[in-house]
């Protein structure tokens, strides 16, 4: 009986992952198509160089992919210190149940919905970036970037901490043979052994700055305009998609969506290779 | 007929006036979506919001088996959906073009005239300013508060995305086609552009005359407040219609749901929510 | 003296990055949970209507957010639905089935379907809609089935990961006992192998009903609506928590409702701890980021 069924099984299951695989090309091959009409109308180039005025014809998402990277840029730069900091402190420095809190609190952060983190920006960072600069609405790059930091810490961290966690024994019982202190374990041993893990930490978490959509639609201010200083308003990629959905469908302005679509999905793809050839790398290494 | 009936019916009315608030052109106006089923959706316009809520609301809370589902968008959206068939009623807070119109069969029924007026934070004291002057501070022209008589802060712009009904009227009829700075922020809805501007001290946007209420300032355009009266005097200049467009002709639950819009309650919660009714 | 101020210094900074995050967070919730506190009773539920009426279905609630908590409960419901057969059955094929290429091809398509931006997914969910809409029926617009099914597209990956994730973490004991007792591939799969690692599986089931319940982008681009009442249809627009606070943040038009917008604001954050404290009580020592690489 059960060798009869084995078979069949078998092909259900490889049935339901090969349909996962579908959906994902699927969701590559539906942007393709339907960005398509902007490469054979000739406006494909003319996305990446003029700004994003529907009313003129113009649809540059140019500056939604400065905005992009400069909210996802500052949102790492804050976080990045930060995250190892905390890291370090749980893994190596700190004593004592403070760390073991701080853990289970960074634990905790992946479950907060980022609706919540939103909603608080808009009413207690906004104003509070809004008076600190003195000009701007406070809806601007610099609020998203400190709410995005938040946002991405705990998985930077998590992922700093397990690779801290797979330094081998025999390396800190040597360092500690030494008479090493924990700061110079943490410099001398722990960086050096985990980078890749912290390599693949920091590459995540870049990609899930890019992805964000709520934090910047919400504390971004969406302004069209090319971002010129942290105090002004931006517009991600995701947010824009977010924001122009609900246009006509037949337009080349929806169409342009596909295009962002497209970037972001190329960025994933990328990220994703990035993150496992650091893992190939990882166990290539004795 | 006996007596005893009359006084039955008398009884009856007296009931009826009672529970529906002393307002006998109200008793029946609901009455016609009796015994339906079914779904309207609609779309589009964010400054018919308020007013397809409480109709919404009345409609479901006395006919459980009705659901009216209210979403935004803006016109462009509310048009184009409609177009395509995924709502039954797409709202536009400006005509269509007569593009829109031949290219879905759109009937449009305007059920009440609203304005667009600027508007500024309460702590603002500029409350008053030219056309040029709103033209130069859309453009970006003027960049700080100091120049119109206020704080020596920035002026933050507000502006709706590319889809609102209510940008198209004030862009023509404003700011006369002028350009809108892309340095503005940009707020999805009229409900968001009154929210924004309440909440920063030195912000400006432009809103539905309706959805004017304490929490911002209307700002005299050449010398005419935006204000219901203004609008429905003609005095002030920069009104609009508040359409609900249909593809083809209304049918059914639809079609009830329009005629409601252009009842007697119908046309007290257009005034209730602020707009100026038509009828 | 150098190398002692380093010492200091390192150490300092990194209590200093500890204490940053955890006030920045306690911070950002206390915000809430403190403006919130006072809205949370049964009108920010129910609004005017009665309680009773309205668990029973008997009367519309409106000024509440019941319709958007059912709307949130059919929804996740329905993802959860959708995507744990198909999320569990791909995870176990990968795990149990699938040879070295194929784990590897599918383990990378995997990873990026995971690593998505979910504004896409619901780019994608609308698109489908139109597509569906032009092609097969009229009837279908962006609605509730739509919005579960995208969710469910979101959540697969995790599903995937944590099932093949507990299955491979059993020890090699369990797998070869079973066998050497005579049990064909199946029985031990089934009787061995999958309650071996169901904590695994279930807390991953778990988080990502929390992942559903919070998510925002998907469903504002695939049907979610400001006012809908109870859900009547799959084919409908339909109301939920995160995109009615999204909502209230954006354009409050009182103090009242307002309230309510932090009032739905905590109400989500509990159930989001609920359910991850669930998952986390019945974790087998699963690393949660894995699930949560992107959203």
């Amino acid at each position: 009986m059960s060798k009869i069924a084995e078979p069949w099984v078998r092909r259900l299951l490889g049935l339901m992952a090969a349909f996962s695989v579908a959906v994902t090309v699927l969701m590559f091959g539906f942007m393709v198509t339907l960005g398509l009409p902007l490469i054979t109308e000739g406006t494909f180039f003319n996305m990446f160089t003029g700004p994003w005025q529907p009313g003129q014809g113009a649809y540059g998402i140019a500056p939604m992919i400065v905005g992009t990277a400069v909210i996802a840029g500052l949102g790492m730069a804050v976080s990045f210190p930060v995250s190892l900091g905390c890291a370090a402190l749980i893994s190596v420095l700190g004593r004592g149940w403070l760390p073991i809190l701080l853990h289970r609190l960074v634990r905790f952060m992946t479950g907060i919905p980022t609706v919540v983190y939103g909603f608080a920006g808009i009413f207690l960072l906004v104003p509070l970036v809004r008076e600190w600069a003195g000009r701007g609405s406070g809806l601007c790059i610099l609020s998203a970037g400190l709410l995005l930091a938040v946002l991405i810490a705990p998985t930077m961290i998590l992922f700093f901490t397990d690779s801290f966690a797979t330094v081998p024994r025999s390396y800190l019982q040597a360092a500690d043979a030494l008479g090493a202190s924990p700061v110079q374990k943490l410099i001398h041993v722990f960086i050096p052994c985990a980078w890749p893990g912290l390599v693949n930490g920091v590459v995540l978490a870049m990609g899930r700055a890019v992805g964000d959509t709520l934090i910047a639609l919400m504390i971004a201010g969406n302004a069209t305009a090319m971002p010129g200083a942290l105090t002004e308003p931006a517009r991600t990629l995701t947010a824009h998609i977010a924001l122009v959905v609900a246009a006509d469908f037949d337009s080349l302005e929806f169409r342009t969506l596909f295009a962002c679509g497209i970037i972001l999905y190329l960025c994933t793809t990328l990220m994703v290779v990035l993150t496992r050839g650091i893992g190939a790398l990882r166990e290539r290494r004795p | 007929m006996s007596q005893r009936n009359r006084w039955f019916d008398w009884a009856m009315a007296l009931v009826i006036l009672v529970a529906t608030g002393f307002s006998p052109a109200m008793a029946d106006d609901l009455a016609p979506f009796a015994g339906q089923a079914g779904r309207v959706a609609i779309s589009g316009g964010t400054a018919h919001i308020p007013v397809m809520k409480e109709a919404a609301k009345q409609i479901m809370q006395r006919y459980p088996d009705i659901q009216v589902t209210v979403a935004g968008g803006g016109s462009g959206v509310g048009i184009k959906q409609v177009g395509e068939g995924l709502v039954e009623i797409g709202n536009s807070g400006r005509k269509p073009t007569d593009e829109e119109i031949a290219k879905y069969g759109l009937t449009m029924f305007k059920w009440a005239v609203d304005g667009v007026g600027v508007v500024v934070n309460p702590k603002n004291p500029v409350t008053e300013l030219t056309k040029a002057q709103t033209k130069a501070i859309f453009a970006g022209q003027i960049g700080n508060w100091k120049a119109l008589g206020g704080p020596d802060k920035t002026i933050n712009l507000y502006t709706r995305d590319e889809a609102s009904g209510t940008r198209a009227v004030f862009w023509k009829k404003a700011i006369e086609k002028g350009a809108i700075s892309s340095s503005a922020n940009v707020v999805v809805s009229n409900g968001a552009m009154k929210s924004a501007v309440a909440g920063d001290p030195y912000g400006i946007g432009y809103v539905s005359v309706g959805h004017i209420d304490a929490s911002v300032t209307p700002v005299a355009l050449d010398g005419v407040t935006p204000t219901l009266e203004t609008v429905k005097s003609g005095a002030y200049p920069v009104s609009r219609g508040l359409y609900s467009n249909t593809k083809g002709e209304p049918t059914g639950l639809t079609r009830i749901f329009i005629d409601f819009l252009f009842s007697p309650t119908g046309q007290a919660i257009a005034a209730e929510k602020g707009f100026v009714a038509v009828k | 003296m150098t190398r002692r101020l380093v010492e200091t210094g390192v150490t300092i900074m990194a209590w200093l990055c500890g204490a940053l995050l955890t006030t920045s967070v306690a911070g950002l919730l206390g915000y809430v949970i403190v403006n919130g506190a006072g809205s949370l009773s049964a009108s920010l539920f129910f609004g005017d209507t009665a309680p009773m009426d309205a668990l029973l279905l008997r009367r519309q609630v409106f000024d509440g957010i019941f319709p958007a908590m059912v709307g949130t409960l059919v929804l996740v419901g329905l993802s959860i639905i959708i995507a744990v057969p198909v999320g569990v059955g791909a995870g176990i094929y990968m795990a149990e089935f699938a040879g070295r290429r194929i784990k590897g091809i599918f383990g990378l398509f995997f990873d990026i379907l995971a690593g998505i931006p979910s504004v896409l997914v619901g780019l994608f969910g609308f698109s489908l809609a139109v597509f569906l809409h032009h092609r097969l029926s009229d009837r279908i617009t962006p609605c509730l089935l739509i919005s579960a099914l995208s969710l469910a597209f979101l959540v697969l990956p995790y599903l995937i990961r944590t099932t093949q994730t507990a299955l491979e973490a059993l020890p090699r004991q369990i797998r070869i006992t079973a066998p050497a007792l005579g049990a064909s591939r199946l029985q031990t799969l089934f009787y061995v192998l999958l309650p071996q690692s169901l904590s695994g599986i279930v807390s991953g089931i778990i988080l990502s009903i929390g992942r559903c319940a919070e998510d925002t982008a998907v469903i504002m681009l695939t049907g979610v609506v400001a006012t809908a009442g109870i859900p009547t249809s799959l084919l409908a627009n339909y109301e939920a928590l995160p995109f009615f606070i999204y909502t209230i943040s954006a354009q409050y038009a009182d103090q009242a409702e307002l309230m309510r917008g932090y009032g739905a604001a905590i109400v989500l954050l509990a159930i989001c701890a609920a359910l991850f404290t669930l998952a986390a009580a019945i974790r087998h020592r699963l690393a949660d980021h894995l699930l949560y690489g992107t959203r």
